[in-house]
């Protein structure tokens, strides 16, 4: 009994003085002579390959950045937390990243819910926060400090009703979605709205609920009705699923989707079943521009993997807080703000964007053909397009 | 009554003094750690009532707390801003936020009783299952209601309301509101355990049908004891949301359910000093070993020390690290060798 008592309080000692040591280096003076910018994703946990995909586009740009002399002759640091793929933990990160480790601008999540939470903290520190990739419209609305550098949810479902609409000439279109996830329920809504303003139908809807494999009923119910076209804003881990059901009784219509279909699974799954579908994407791989094209030769070099989306914005948010630092003046947490609000033109991986009014960026949408065992560019659309 | 009364006025002026302290001299992490260890408290104190003193193993608790929180956050901001809309938050005002916390408390236990009702007829793993069930189902109407956000729930809620002469301190008054809700709550446990209720809850879950021979109502007790334990859930439910400023459905899974459970089973079920001391160590453990994880680069390090503690736990003091036992004065002079000796007569 007393030998466990002592076993555990030693431990809890070690743990103890563990994390003073670790709080001590946070604050060593000698650092400030850099730029600390706050990292937040998941790490670990559920989403983890969301979080790490991103982490290395962020480095991928951190040290390029460096490696050419840094900002102004002062280097970036990095300084990242695990959010452990759980949303409250990204307030208690950010509570760290913005106290304990003074960042003049932060970084993150994928994750809408995890930036929903952050967002206050940052807000209320009055450090400026860029989201690589969290595209739910409330994201930014959370104060004026909290910017974006992808697409909202809303561009995305106009831009893939308008594609459907003009380019596919379908005037029948067919949407299956996940009722209790805010990107697939949030995407099929802008999808549905605009998709009727232009003169489309919606014939036959069908949603699911959970992490279910199984979409017998939901895709009869949209084939029976025939659609020119389906919608299916999913996460990839549905898609192969929902794309053999429709295959299977004998749909043969185009699916559509958003950037959510994205996985390196995508191309084998192509061969089989979604053959000749279509989805909208932050970028075209096959881009010849110099920028494109560099980033994808970097980051194959430094991480031996391919890059993909979120790592492209995660790359590209670094490089837009480094233009705020330009634009700005300097790197104080005010004028990375400040700077944020003046970005226009930004060239990135991503495409070219400026910063709106409501810190969001306005960006094209790439249409991409699913053929063969590659993915072909089919057409950009800007949001000057989506009337 | 009387003494109870002024021992509670004293506690809160306690708590004014505990966040002033930490407000000035703490860093804002640690105030943090704090806050979340407290809410952790009302959580873990109000099911040791369900699990450890009625013995009805509940896993519902993240759905009490879903209601409380949803309530508590809807009211207040209807209440501070009277639309649900996205932008700076702003403070609520102090008759607002104790009628948001009265609320969410009420609904919380109004829900308690209902599911209680029918539930507790069952028992053990049985009872385990339908509150879990409950628990999901609650969750999930919540994710379906657009009203309240849908999937992403409600944000911008407002901030705990201020004090008198707190205008400037760093950081708010979070912790006042949430450690006068934890003094409350082991203030009201512990005259629970030793009050008549407390006792026929302690007869039930030794032996049920013995309790039922000497008169002891097993089933109104039973229910009774489950909407104290979802009142205070609701309570914790609604500090969490003004804490956070946002809540989402997804914030109550199953996985809280159970981590409570584990805070509980870590301290001793049925201790009121367990469940404060498995709420502290389940709260912080994970946060202490942060450092430790990113020193050698290893993400995800702390879940597996986690579960290597509790089963260390499991296999070295099944019982929890209090058992039954509560921490008092008596048993710290027996810890302190040769005190004993001293206080004597």
């Amino acid at each position: 009994m007393n030998r466990l008592w002592m076993a555990v309080s030693a431990m809890a000692l070690v743990l103890l003085g563990v994390h003073l040591t670790a709080c001590k280096q946070s604050s060593d003076p000698a650092a400030s002579e850099d730029i600390p910018i706050g990292v937040y994703l998941s790490l670990s946990g559920a989403n983890a390959d969301f979080g790490v995909t991103t982490k290395n586009g962020i480095d991928l740009a951190v040290d390029e950045i460096n490696a050419a002399g840094g900002i102004g002759g002062k280097k970036i640091r990095v300084i990242a937390k695990d959010t452990r793929s759980k949303p409250e933990e990204a307030q208690t990160v950010a509570k760290q990243l913005a106290t304990q480790d003074k960042v003049v601008a932060a970084i993150g999540s994928v994750e809408s819910g995890q930036s929903i939470k952050a967002a206050p903290v940052f807000q209320e520190a009055g450090i400026p926060m860029v989201s690589p990739s969290s595209t739910n419209p409330d994201v930014t609305k959370q104060g004026d400090r909290i910017f974006r550098v992808c697409y909202l949810d809303d561009f995305q479902g106009q831009a893939c009703a308008d594609f459907a609409f003009k380019d596919m000439k379908a005037t029948k279109a067919g949407l299956l979605y996940a009722a209790d996830d805010d990107y697939s329920k949030g995407l099929a809504g802008f999808f549905r709205d605009h998709f009727r303003k232009l003169g489309g139908e919606i014939v036959a809807e069908a949603t699911f609920q959970g992490d279910v494999s199984e979409f017998k009923d939901q895709v009869s119910a949209v084939a029976a009705k025939a659609p020119a076209v389906v919608f299916v804003p999913v996460y990839y881990s549905k898609i192969g699923l929902i794309a053999r059901e429709f295959r299977k009784q004998g749909f043969k219509g185009p699916l559509l989707g958003g950037d959510g279909w994205e996985s390196e699974q995508l191309v084998q799954l192509a061969g089989e079943t979604l053959e000749g579908c279509y989805f909208g994407y932050h970028y075209d791989p096959e881009d010849s521009d110099s920028k494109v094209q560099g980033y994808i030769k970097g980051y194959r070099e430094k991480f031996k993997k391919e890059p993909n989306s979120l790592s492209a914005l995660g790359y590209d948010a670094v490089y837009a807080i480094k233009q705020a630092i330009e634009l700005g003046g300097g790197a104080s947490r005010d004028q990375i703000t400040e700077g944020l609000r003046k970005i226009k033109g930004f060239k990135g991986v991503t495409g070219t964007f400026d910063i709106d009014e409501n810190r969001n960026a306005r960006k094209p949408i790439t249409m991409l053909k699913i053929g063969g065992t590659d993915l072909k560019k089919v057409k950009v659309i800007q949001p000057g397009d989506i009337k | 009554m009387a003494r109870n009364f002024l021992v509670m006025l004293g506690l809160l002026a306690g708590c004014y003094g505990f966040n002033f302290v930490l407000a000035e001299f703490i860093e804002v992490v640690y105030v943090d750690y704090i806050n979340l260890c407290g809410l952790a408290i009302i959580l873990a104190v109000g099911l040791n009532v369900i699990n450890g003193l009625a013995g009805q193993f509940s896993l519902g608790h993240a759905g009490f707390m879903s209601v409380g929180a949803f309530a508590g956050a809807y009211a207040s901001i209807m209440l501070t801003y009277g639309v649900i809309e996205s932008g700076p938050l702003s403070f609520a005002s102090m008759g607002s936020f104790l009628l948001c916390l009265a609320l969410s408390g009420l609904s919380a236990a109004a829900v308690g009783a209902l599911v209680g009702a029918p539930t507790l007829r069952l028992k053990g793993d049985y009872l385990a299952i339908a509150t879990l069930g409950f628990a999901e189902i609650t969750r999930i109407v919540l994710t379906a209601q657009d009203a309240i956000g849908g999937p992403t729930g409600l944000k911008r809620i407002p901030k705990m309301p201020l004090l008198p002469g707190a205008e400037k301190w760093d950081g708010g008054t979070s912790t006042f509101w949430i450690y006068a809700f934890v003094c409350l709550v082991i203030l009201l446990s512990l005259n629970l355990q030793r009050s008549t209720f407390g006792r026929a809850l302690i007869c039930v879950r030794e032996n049920e049908l013995a309790a039922e021979t000497m008169g002891v109502r097993a089933a109104r007790m039973k229910v009774m004891a489950f909407v104290y334990g979802a009142f205070f859930a609701g309570i914790a439910g609604c500090l969490y949301a003004h804490y956070q400023h946002s809540v989402r459905p997804d914030d109550f899974t199953t996985v809280r359910s159970i981590e409570v459970v584990v805070m509980l089973v870590l301290g001793g079920l049925g201790s009121l000093t367990g469940a404060v001391v498995g709420a502290v160590i389940v709260t912080l453990m994970p946060q202490f070993l942060r450092p430790l994880e990113e020193f050698l680069n290893l993400s995800g390090l702390s879940m597996v020390v986690y579960a290597a503690l509790l089963l260390l736990m499991m296999l070295f003091r099944p019982q929890g690290i209090f058992g039954q036992r509560e921490l008092s004065l008596k048993l710290l002079r027996r810890l302190v060798p040769g005190a004993g000796r001293e206080s004597g007569p």
